[in-house]
Parts: structure tokens; sequence; C-alpha cells
């Protein structure tokens, strides 16, 4: 699903961010991405939905070389992967229903379409209730939970996590790593960047640790 | 498919502009203004060069006959040349209605003539061309009659025909420049007010394109609400120069008497269109300035 032969991330003037990094992603699988703060994790997760570019390497996402793909290539490309973040990135001046539904409209979908989906994906994250309320009447768990059915909406086959649960206590951390495990039972590839090693220790998944932007654990 | 997604666009173009009335509407009073002289400018050329060609028709060629031409001879010329081209209008002027009509147009002094033993003028065949030919066409066919047989010399006024072009060269080139520079300006006010919007929704752009929208489909809203700006402003002017052409101009006309006869500037209902088209466009344009500077960064 996800391969990376010896990718190299650089900014100028600056010590790599990502240094070498070879890695093999099966579909249906559940990744931990893990590291401390400035190991790579986001500059990873950014390169796979080409926020960024790497500065040497080859990435395949579902068999397409990202290096090759035309500005006009990428979107196609993210209507395969969902994008979750730890500050939500909701919009403020829409109600939740239609912040899910953002991800269909730039599809095409109709109206009614939009709505149905949206509502199922809701109901999922058991946020149907509110679907009319604005993002900011909800607690920082439901928003995620919004971000989260956002992602998941038109049914991606990557979902990619940075840090889901660092804004959240531990009780809700639980809720929407569930979501998350949900979404890899149906056959989602999950990838999540975390730096919280109590989720590691209380869900054991494949972990790859970074460190300075090098891959130093993968078991 | 593609009339729901247009619909939903036209729909957010709409309700974005509804929702930040403030730049909407200085966008709209600007493209407005800039359109409304642009076309006062046009409109006025327009008048200006009427007025110029409607001078031009006046100029007429004099064609100054051997001394000893009879009058048989100059009829037969000017049968001649009625018959060669007959868009022109031919009259033979004799030597003694030449120095009927230099009396009258000496007035008092016409006593000084009384001394001459001999009519010195010679016969004339003045030549006036019908509508209104450009000073080329009046050059050439002077050219043409001053090598006819029994024509001693040619007069059309050259002087005059050559500023009248001048001065028509000019105010083409002065009206395209300032043209250009009007809709230039309305432009760039556009392509500031959008950029201010696209910034405020950075949020929402960078959301789009997160899930998946193509540069295309974020770029629409804009280039549709620029347009409407445009469209708006267009209407604005179109109604503000109507107004001006029902009150002001038959006032305008009674104080500008020099230019009777010439028909005052009115907006024909295919400039109108153009107006609303140019001014959608100019909208449009501004638009796609503000979002491809954004895209590409």
């Amino acid at each position: 699903m996800i391969q990376l032969f010896d990718v190299r991330k650089t900014y100028a003037g600056d010590a790599p961010v990502l240094d070498g990094i070879t890695l093999h992603i099966e579909k249906g699988e559940f990744i931990w991405l893990t590291g401390p703060s400035g190991a790579g994790k986001s500059t990873l997760l950014r390169l796979l939905f080409c926020a960024d570019t790497a500065t040497s390497g080859q990435i395949l996402v579902g068999g397409r070389n990202v290096a090759r793909l035309t500005q006009g290539g990428v979107p196609f490309l993210r209507r395969n992967i969902g994008v979750v973040f730890q500050d939500f990135k909701l919009l403020e001046n829409r109600t939740v229903l239609e912040n899910v539904g953002f991800a269909l409209e730039v599809l095409g979908a109709s109206d009614s379409e939009i709505r149905e989906r949206s509502m199922k994906r809701l109901d999922q994250v058991g946020l149907k209730a509110k679907a009319n309320s604005l993002p900011q009447r909800l607690s920082g768990g439901e928003q995620q939970r919004v971000a989260i059915a956002r992602a998941l909406v038109n049914e991606p086959t990557i979902l990619l996590a940075d840090e889901p649960t660092g804004n959240l206590d531990a009780g809700l951390t639980d809720s929407i790593l569930e979501l998350l495990f949900a979404a890899n039972a149906r056959g989602t590839t999950v990838i999540v960047a975390t730096h919280d090693r109590a989720i590691l220790q209380r869900y054991h998944r494949r972990t790859v640790a970074l460190e300075h932007g090098k891959v130093v654990a993968d078991a | 498919m593609i009339g729901h997604v247009a619909w939903r666009l036209t729909r957010r173009a709409a309700v974005n502009l509804w929702r930040a009335p403030l730049p909407s509407l200085v966008s709209v009073l600007t493209i407005s203004l800039s359109l409304f002289l642009a076309i006062a400018f046009v409109l006025g050329l327009q008048g200006a060069r009427a007025l110029l060609t409607g001078w031009g028709a006046q100029a007429s060629i004099t064609l100054y006959l051997d001394r000893a031409a009879t009058d048989e001879a100059a009829r037969a010329l000017a049968a001649k040349i009625r018959a060669a081209d007959p868009d022109v209008e031919v009259v033979y002027v004799d030597r003694a209605q030449a120095l009927i009509r230099l009396k009258q147009e000496l007035g008092d002094l016409a006593s000084s003539l009384d001394g001459l033993a001999t009519n010195p003028l010679p016969p004339t065949l003045e030549v006036t061309p019908r509508g209104s030919p450009a000073p080329a066409v009046v050059r050439m066919m002077a050219a043409r009659l001053g090598t006819l047989p029994g024509v001693a010399d040619v007069d059309y006024g050259r002087e005059w025909l050559d500023k009248l072009e001048a001065l028509g060269r000019a105010l083409r080139l002065f009206g395209a420049g300032a043209l250009v520079i009007v809709l230039g300006a309305a432009l760039l006010v556009v392509a500031n007010t959008i950029r201010l919007a696209v910034y405020a929704r950075r949020d929402e752009i960078e959301i789009m394109k997160l899930v998946g929208a193509t540069d295309g489909y974020v770029r629409m809203p804009f280039l549709l609400e620029g347009a409407l700006q445009g469209l708006l402003g267009a209407a604005l002017a179109l109604s503000a120069l109507l107004a001006v052409q029902q009150w002001l101009l038959p006032r305008a006309a009674q104080a500008f008497a020099f230019a009777a006869g010439t028909a005052l500037p009115h907006l024909l209902p295919i400039q109108a269109a153009g107006l609303l088209g140019v001014g959608a466009l100019v909208g449009f344009l501004g638009s796609y300035l503000a979002v491809a500077r954004f895209l590409r960064a």
C-alpha cells in the first residue's frame, strides 16, 4: 500500500529532517509512528499526502510514485487519503454536518448524498445529535471525532492521523483511538503519529520509531 | 453532476460576497467608476470623431482651369468628372462669377478691384465628395483630378486635412491609452479585494485542498465572486450613464450649440452589453490574478 525507499528530506542549512527512510506498509495495517518531538513524524506524514516533497528517494502510495504526480494529480491521490490533525482543522463558521460533508462536496456529490453519507459517519462517531451545531460548541474530543468523521466520509483507503489525541485527556483519547481501530477493522490502512508512550503500551500494534529523521526501531 | 456543482459554487460565491459587504462594495464601486469613466470617454471620443468627420466632409477640391478655357470646355470637363465618379458634386464657377464672389468676400474693399483692366481670376470647378470620405481619400482624389487636361492647379486644404488626420490619430491613441490605464486600475483593485477575501478564507482553502479539491474547484468561487462584483459594478455604471444621457446630455446639447447637427453620443444596446461583459471580465481576471498567486504560494 505504502512504500518508501531511502527517503530524505532536508531544508537548506539544517540537518536532515528525514534521513534514508525505507518502509513498507501493507494494505490494512495499523502503524504507530512514534518518536520525540522533531524526530520527523509529521514531515513523514506530510510527504505521504503530498503537502511536501521529498528531497530524494521514492515514495509509492497505492502503487503511484508521488514524485511523478503532476500538480493536477495530487487532489486525486488525496481523495484516497483521510487526514486527522491535532488541532482538528474544522471550519468554525460551518456546522458539524457541513464540516463532514465538505470532503464530499469537492467530489461533486449531490446535496442529498452528502447529507446521507455525512449523517451516517456522524452516527458512527456518536455525534448525530450535534449535526447542526457549530464546532466551537463542542468539546475537544467531540471536535476530533468530527475531524475523523470528515476524514473517513469518502471512505479513503488510507487514514493518516498526526497526534490525534495530543490535545485530549486520557478518557477521550481512548474513544478517539477506538474510532481509528474501527476504521482499520473495516480495511483502512491507518498510520498514527504519536509521542504518547502510554498509548503504545496499552495498544500493541506495529510501531515505527523515528529519531533524528532515521528509523531506529520497527516492530 | 456539473449542474449541481455549478449551482453550489455560484451560491457560495454569492454568499461570500454577502458575508464581506464592505470590501465587496469598494470593489463594485471602483469597477463602476472605472467603467463609467471609460465608457463616457469612449462616447465622448465618438462624438469628437463624428464632429471631426463632419468638418472633414466640408472640405472640397477646387480645380483651377487654364485662363483660356472656354465655358464649353469647362462644362465638358465637369461632366467628365461626374461621369467618372458619381459620388462627387461638381459646380462650375466661371471667371465672372469668381470675380463677383471675390467682391462679395472683400466687402468694403471690393472697390479696389474696379481699377482692374481685365478679370485676373481663372475659371474653377468645385468638386465636393458626398458622404464623409477619409482625408486620405480626398488627397488621392485631388491628385487624380490634378492630372486632367485643362486643370492648371488644385487646392484641397491639404494642411487642414493633415491636421484633422493627426488630431484623429492622437485622439484614438490617447483614448486607447486612457482606457487601458482605467481598466488596469479597476483590475488591480478587484485583485486586491479578492486577495483579502482569499486570505480571510485561507483555512477553508487549506482544508479544501486537504480533502482533494482541485485548484479549479478552489479557484471557481473566487472567480465567480470577482465576475459578480464586475457585473454589479458594470450595471451601476450603466445606470449612471443612462441617467446622464436622460438628464444631462439634452441640457449639454443646448449649451454646446456649435456642435449642432452632430448626433449626441448615445449608448447602443451592443455597447451596453459589452460594458456588462467587460465588467464581468475585469472582475474575473482580477480574481484570477489574486487566486493564482495564492495557489502558487
